[in-house]
């Protein structure tokens, strides 16, 4: 049982209870933190929140598999940068104006997009950020080309003449994130509890069913996109603003399409708090692999010696080496967790004790023809391509639906 | 009109590697329904062994593909058993991040043994050129091309008269049937990724010559072998045929007029364009 859930039903105030608790003590992490790696560390994954929040919405509940996310990160962040380098445009304005240009993107590119379906629709996702990036490599004049973009310094922030913070340090950084990683919480949240949540998993567990009961699955699945993608591309101009620099392959590359996915399925598809754990867990393992914290580690550990050649190597090859981890987490995750590793625990507790009221509100929630609760359709072995229907007969006890299919 | 014609006959040429690319990406989705994101990677591995077998071995690039082949062979049919086979009745989208895993992991892996500096297999032959009826053509190009045709008739005859060929067409056209008839499906598309990865990896190999060596260079191809597979349908080999001419050439001459940073641009709207006018491909077959 997702401690949202609970609260959600208003029985349970205990993970009520935790979730404040948990906020207070990361609104509290920069008065007593000092390191500054540490705040670091956190900004990335509240980043990472956002972005596995926000692709969950459209991956996750409405089960289109963008793996061009990169697209709508990459229009926020530039839009955000280039308004700062040129126009002198502060990034607290530049984010606002890099979502909407992300949201007017998402909705010509949704237009044309969500004509396909299943592994084509995934296909074009992936050529559009491409022709994103492309472009961005051509378009000197306003994007720098392969250069990218860097920016040295941010205007300080004044409200009525105090001022309230210059950006100098990494502290009104981590707010910001901390901020927009909780909204971005509490929309994905209330998505998924209002009707539109509904919609959107009723199109992700069968469409054609969804399409007969009167859901206009072009619509939703727009809508699904564009909240998606202003989130998206909210992170892309914290990334930017925070980072100072932008090119190309960093922010509109097929990795970072993939990093974003990855984000998402390996804390869990379609739970709100899978891309919170899948950041958590992410975050720290690829940035100790780049920081070269894990050599460091085997050296002092004495299982490696610093002088030897397998040690060099090791300090000289491991940080460029940091995607490695998500290859080999995607693959266990798919092979042995394809629930995400939210999912996997959860199963287990199901298992041991098959007595906790946590499964009966399972069971009742998979009794609807629509999953209310974090279960990612796993039913539907064939592919939902383009042309062919899903013929064959869903094992999962939906009443019979009107034959629409043909 | 020279420019057009030199571009148009080095796209021809180029075409016919694209050509192998795309057919090992449409027999494992002909035979697995599974869209392969590591096939780009399969090039490049196979890129990297025939770097290696010509500065430790020296053996000719276009000769090594003899050492090439059944090594991809045996590498792809390791994936397949162990990995892709799991993943089968899954979610496509479930095997499509499989794959792209597969695909991080193994680039990730040759970063790590053989750094991401740029390597360049120069031969006495790289840069000469032939001249063909007013048109200058570099020759390992045309000798890449002589050999991707063979291979082609080759693995046409093969699909088309062996017992395991058509086996493997069975397996593609109807999985339960083909179980039915008494072929053993698993061991059908073990040989089909088999077979796909050693058509990349000769891709890679005949490529290698000419083209920069680092361990990044398989997510281009991989998002060209679908653009070829998807233009000429998934699934049908002749249609990746077709489809890999059709992008070299479009590439070629798109990259004379337009400058070479827009020619991927050309492609990918061509992609586009294709998929929403014609799902199914120029020889796909039409579902209905």
């Amino acid at each position: 049982m997702t401690p949202a859930a609970d609260a959600g039903k208003g029985t349970h105030y205990v993970p009520l209870a935790l979730i404040t608790l948990s906020i207070g003590v990361l609104l509290m992490v920069p008065l007593f933190v000092e390191s500054t790696y540490l705040l670091h560390m956190m900004i990335l994954i509240f980043i990472n929140v956002i972005i596995g929040s926000a692709w969950n919405i459209l991956g996750g509940y409405t089960g289109q598999y963008s793996v061009g996310h990169a697209a709508y990160f990459g229009v926020g962040a530039y839009t955000t940068m280039i308004l700062l380098q040129y126009r002198q445009i502060a990034p607290w304005y530049g984010i606002w104006a890099g979502a909407v240009v992300a949201l007017m993107t998402a909705l010509i590119i949704g237009s044309i997009c969500f004509r396909l379906r299943g592994s084509y629709f995934v296909l074009a996702s992936i050529a559009v950020a491409e022709i994103f990036r492309v472009s961005a490599l051509n378009l000197k004049a306003i994007t720098n080309g392969a250069e990218g973009i860097l920016i040295t310094e941010i205007p300080p922030l004044t409200i009525g003449g105090t001022l309230i913070t210059d950006w100098e340090s990494k502290i009104p950084f981590y707010y910001t994130g901390l901020i927009f990683a909780l909204v971005s919480i509490t929309v994905s949240w209330l998505v998924l509890r209002s009707k539109l949540g509904y919609c959107f998993q009723a199109i992700r567990e069968d469409q054609d069913a969804a399409h007969s009961l009167g859901i206009n699955p072009t619509l939703y699945k727009n809508a699904a996109l564009a909240i998606s993608a202003i989130f998206t591309a909210l992170a892309g101009g914290l990334y930017g603003a925070y980072v100072g620099f932008i090119d190309p392959s960093t922010v509109l590359g097929l990795e970072k399409s993939i990093q974003i996915v990855v984000v998402c399925i390996i804390g869990g598809v379609g739970t709100i708090f899978g891309p919170v754990l899948g950041a958590a867990l992410l975050v720290p393992l690829s940035e100790a692999l780049r920081s070269n914290v894990i050599t460091d580690l085997l050296i002092k550990a004495g299982l490696v010696r610093a002088e030897s050649p397998v040690g060099v190597f090791l300090k000289e090859n491991l940080a460029h080496a940091h995607v490695l981890i998500y290859g080999i987490l995607v693959v266990i995750v798919i092979l042995f967790m394809p629930e995400g590793v939210l999912g996997f625990f959860r199963k287990m507790a199901t298992r041991r004790g098959s007595r906790g009221s946590g499964v009966g509100g399972r069971r009742k929630g998979k009794d609807l023809a629509v999953t209310s609760d974090s279960e990612p359709s796993t039913h539907d072995p064939k592919p939902a391509t383009l042309d062919s229907h899903p013929a064959t007969p869903n094992s999962d006890p939906r009443p019979p639906t009107p034959d629409s299919r043909g | 009109m020279a420019i057009f014609e030199q571009a148009l006959v080095s796209g021809i040429l180029i075409g016919g590697v694209y050509a192998l690319i795309g057919i090992g990406l449409t027999i494992i989705f002909g035979v697995m329904r599974v869209i392969n994101f590591a096939h780009g990677d399969l090039l490049m591995v196979g890129m990297y062994l025939t770097y290696y077998i010509f500065t430790i071995l020296h053996i000719d690039p276009f000769l090594s593909i003899a050492i090439t082949i059944p090594l991809m062979f045996l590498f792809g049919a390791f994936l397949q058993k162990f990995f892709i086979n799991r993943v089968l009745n899954a979610l496509p989208q479930n095997q499509i991040l499989l794959t792209i895993g597969l695909g991080l992991i193994m680039s990730n892996t040759v970063m790590l043994a053989f750094t991401s500096d740029y390597k360049i297999l120069t031969t006495k032959y790289s840069s000469s050129s032939v001249t063909i009826l007013g048109i200058s053509i570099s020759s390992p190009l045309v000798i890449s091309f002589a050999i991707t045709v063979a291979i082609s008739l080759a693995l046409t005859w093969f699909l088309r008269e062996t017992n395991t060929g058509q086996a493997i067409r069975a397996t593609a056209q109807d999985r339960e049937a083909a179980t039915l008839m008494g072929i053993n499906v698993k061991r059908m598309s073990i040989i089909a990724f088999g077979l796909g990865s050693a058509l990349a990896g000769t891709a890679g190999a005949l490529i290698a010559p000419t083209y920069y060596i680092f361990p990044q260079v398989g997510s281009i191809f991989t998002l060209k072998a679908f653009v070829i597979t998807v233009l000429g349908g998934l699934g049908s080999v002749s249609g990746a045929m077709i489809g890999g001419v059709l992008i070299g050439v479009a590439e070629s001459v798109g990259g004379a007029y337009l400058g070479s940073g827009w020619k991927e641009v050309i492609t990918f709207v061509l992609f586009l364009l294709v998929l929403l006018l014609k799902p199914s491909g120029l020889r796909g077959k039409s579902q209905t």
